[in-house]
């Protein structure tokens, strides 16, 4: 290493600040937030006055509430399971086929990472109109799908790549079919990676917003969409006590995430 | 001859413009350990993944007992293979990588655990059952992998330069265990190496692979002794190329002119020289030169004499080198036995006469 942390004296105390204030900086809106949810205060005093679980007891007691974080949550989980399957198949064709213009496909297959989402949002927004999805559980899974596919396409690709075919030719050379060798030993080689990707396609979709607006009817809301509704109408440490408990669960997947990691590599 | 068991009939494989095999062909008896021998890119790799079934030829068949393989697919084929990188299942222990194959096949649960045991047993690997095999080095990995590939008695067992990642002392270890398992089973082998020490330690016959095609096969000593082509010739063990001139030749014998004046009498030859006074390289091998310390180009009896000069001596323990320079400006590599008696008032700036039999050399157009 050209650079060595132990060497650099009282730079690395430069460093060690910079890091920290980096964290403190990603982190503050989250503190922030979970403080109010628990704050007593009804107008989002900061520092709140004295604590209390009075807005969670309100959130779990409405309906309403529960019902779009369940719709939230059965999205997110159809998204994932159809975002690795497909995510899958084109990782396969990019890593092992031998056709041109692959890279470009590839490139393709992440521009969803790039686009502006509201673009993409009012595109699928004016095709549902003509098809009848809007306002439905189909058009809220495939307008997903279309911004957790790259992050599936990207993870199982990485994955594949780091799985030697030659491992696959030796199952085969064993007497399993390529199906078989597929199924018994490169899916479990990869196993990592598609929960990666899983999890990583459930959370684009669990805290996605701007499509969901669109994708929206009063009778059907995601999560954010009800938390961004209820916004606009009045300012209540209820859509804190949301928000935090959105925020919990993304952090406990990614916590998950990184122990499986962990897990493989040791 | 016993009638052929494997046969190689003339394949070819084009990735493109490039020829990867050129026209391979090749026999292969029941129990043999056959070698392919050569440098890098020469086509080894391609042919051993053709016989098993990973890759296709453009042209060309191979038969098992008389019947092509080419239409029955790798998994059907029943041929082993052990691959250069290693290809244990991450996921399996070894005892489970061993079994797969008998798992795939739908084997009795009995059956499965009675061999799994005895491939470990024969591989040395036994109370290693429930590691993974990131818990192996790489000498034991590819031993399970060896076991994996024996552990349903294939006919035919192909092994891919697999010891190329092991340090020296762990390959030549893994070698006798290849060996011994060679002998107790008495499977037929085909090895890629470009390690002509492995492949001559190792083989029954070696087919030196060069550019897409087998130059010459035959036993470690017949290669040696009788190489045909220069390439085999410069390819296993050291060997001395002089430029020289065909003065005469007639029934695979040559004279060659080497310098000025330097007249060798009766080398065997290979290829047709056409008309005298053609291009050739006489082949020498250092340890069948012998050294005079008074300079002469005079035959000595029947063997022929080139003057020289010694430019470096160095002493590497049982053989002496010595790095020559012919009259006329060629290096020559001599290595004398420890003891040898013109070793001894040796000096770098003397001159010398290089001795030799012409029916030990070679002559290659
Ligand atoms: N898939 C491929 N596409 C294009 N060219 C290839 C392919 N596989 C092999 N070749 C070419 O074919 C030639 C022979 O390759 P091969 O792997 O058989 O050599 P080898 O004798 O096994 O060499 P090594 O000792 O390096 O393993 C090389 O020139 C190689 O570049
Ligand atoms: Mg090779």
């Amino acid at each position: 290493m050209l650079l060595q942390f132990d060497r650099l004296g009282w730079w690395r105390w430069v460093l060690v600040g910079i890091t920290g204030l980096t964290v403190v900086y990603l982190l503050m809106p989250i503190l922030f937030i979970a403080a109010l949810s628990f704050g007593a205060s009804q107008w989002l005093i900061f520092p709140p006055p004295a604590w209390t679980t009075r807005w969670y007891g309100e959130l779990f007691a409405d309906p309403r509430w529960l019902e779009s974080a369940w719709v939230s949550f059965v999205i997110a989980c159809v998204v994932a399971v159809l975002s690795v399957v497909i995510g899958l198949a084109a990782a396969y064709g990019l890593v092992r086929g031998t056709f041109r213009g692959r890279e470009a496909l590839k490139a393709f297959f992440l521009t969803p990472m790039i686009l502006p989402v509201v673009i993409l949002a009012v595109a699928l927004y004016a095709l549902f109109l003509r098809v009848g999805l809007n306002g439905t559980t189909t058009g809220f899974v495939i307008a997903h799908l279309v911004v957790a596919l790259p992050f599936a396409v990207l993870t199982i690709t990485s994955a594949l790549e780091g799985f030697d075919k030659a491992i696959e030719d030796a199952a085969i050379l064993c007497g399993a079919s390529p199906l078989e060798a597929v199924v018994r030993v490169t899916l479990p080689g990869i196993a990592h990676g598609l929960f990666s990707a899983a999890v990583f396609s459930f959370l684009a979709s669990w805290d996605e917003v701007v499509l969901a607006i669109f994708m929206a009817s009063p009778t059907l809301q995601t999560l954010p969409v009800k938390i961004w509704a209820t916004l606009r109408q009045d300012l209540t440490p209820v859509i804190a006590a949301a928000s935090t408990l959105l925020i919990g669960l993304t952090i406990l997947l990614m916590l998950l995430v990184a122990v499986i990691r962990r897990g493989t590599r040791s | 001859m016993t009638e052929p068991y494997l046969e190689i009939d003339g394949i070819r494989r084009e990735f493109g413009p490039v020829v990867a095999v050129e026209a391979v062909r090749l026999t292969i008896q029941r129990g043999e350990f056959m070698t392919f021998l050569g440098p890098s890119g020469s086509g080894k790799s391609t042919t051993l993944y053709i016989l098993a079934g990973l890759d296709v030829p453009t042209a060309g068949d191979i038969r098992l007992e008389g019947r092509s393989l080419l239409s029955t697919p790798p998994q059907h084929r029943q041929i082993g293979m052990v691959f250069q990188r290693y290809t244990l299942f991450p996921h399996l222990t070894v005892a489970e990588n061993v079994a797969f194959p008998l798992v795939v096949r739908r084997r009795p649960r009995a059956e499965i655990d009675a061999k799994v045991k005895a491939m470990l047993r024969l591989v040395r690997l036994e109370g290693f059952e429930d590691r993974k095999p990131a818990q192996m080095s790489g000498g034991q990995q590819q031993r399970v992998a060896l076991a994996r590939a024996l552990v349903y008695d294939p006919p035919v067992l192909l092994m891919d330069e697999p010891l190329s990642a092991l340090d020296k002392k762990l390959r030549e270890e893994i070698q006798f265990e290849i060996r011994r398992i060679h002998q107790e089973t008495g499977v037929t082998i085909l090895y890629v190496t470009h390690d002509q020490e492995e492949a001559l330690r190792l083989s029954d016959r070696i087919a030196v692979f060069s550019k897409g095609v087998i130059d010459q096969v035959g036993t470690g000593e017949e290669l040696y002794a009788h190489p045909t082509t220069r390439f085999v010739a410069g390819f296993i063990g050291d060997s001395d190329f002089l430029t020289a001139t065909v003065t005469a030749a007639e029934k695979g014998r040559a004279d060659l002119k080497l310098g000025d004046d330097v007249i060798v009498r009766g080398v065997p030859i290979h290829g047709d020289p056409g008309r005298p006074g053609a291009k050739a390289s006489l082949m020498l091998r250092p340890e069948r030169i012998d050294v005079a310390t008074a300079p002469s180009s005079a035959v000595d009896g029947d063997r022929a004499a080139l003057p020289a000069t010694v430019e470096d001596i160095t002493f590497l323990g049982a053989s002496i080198h010595l790095a020559a320079r012919t009259a006329w400006g060629e290096a020559v590599a001599v290595r004398l036995p420890y003891g040898h008696p013109a070793a001894a008032g040796l000096a770098r700036g003397q001159s010398i006469g290089l001795g030799f039999e012409p029916a030990a050399a070679h002559c290659f157009l």
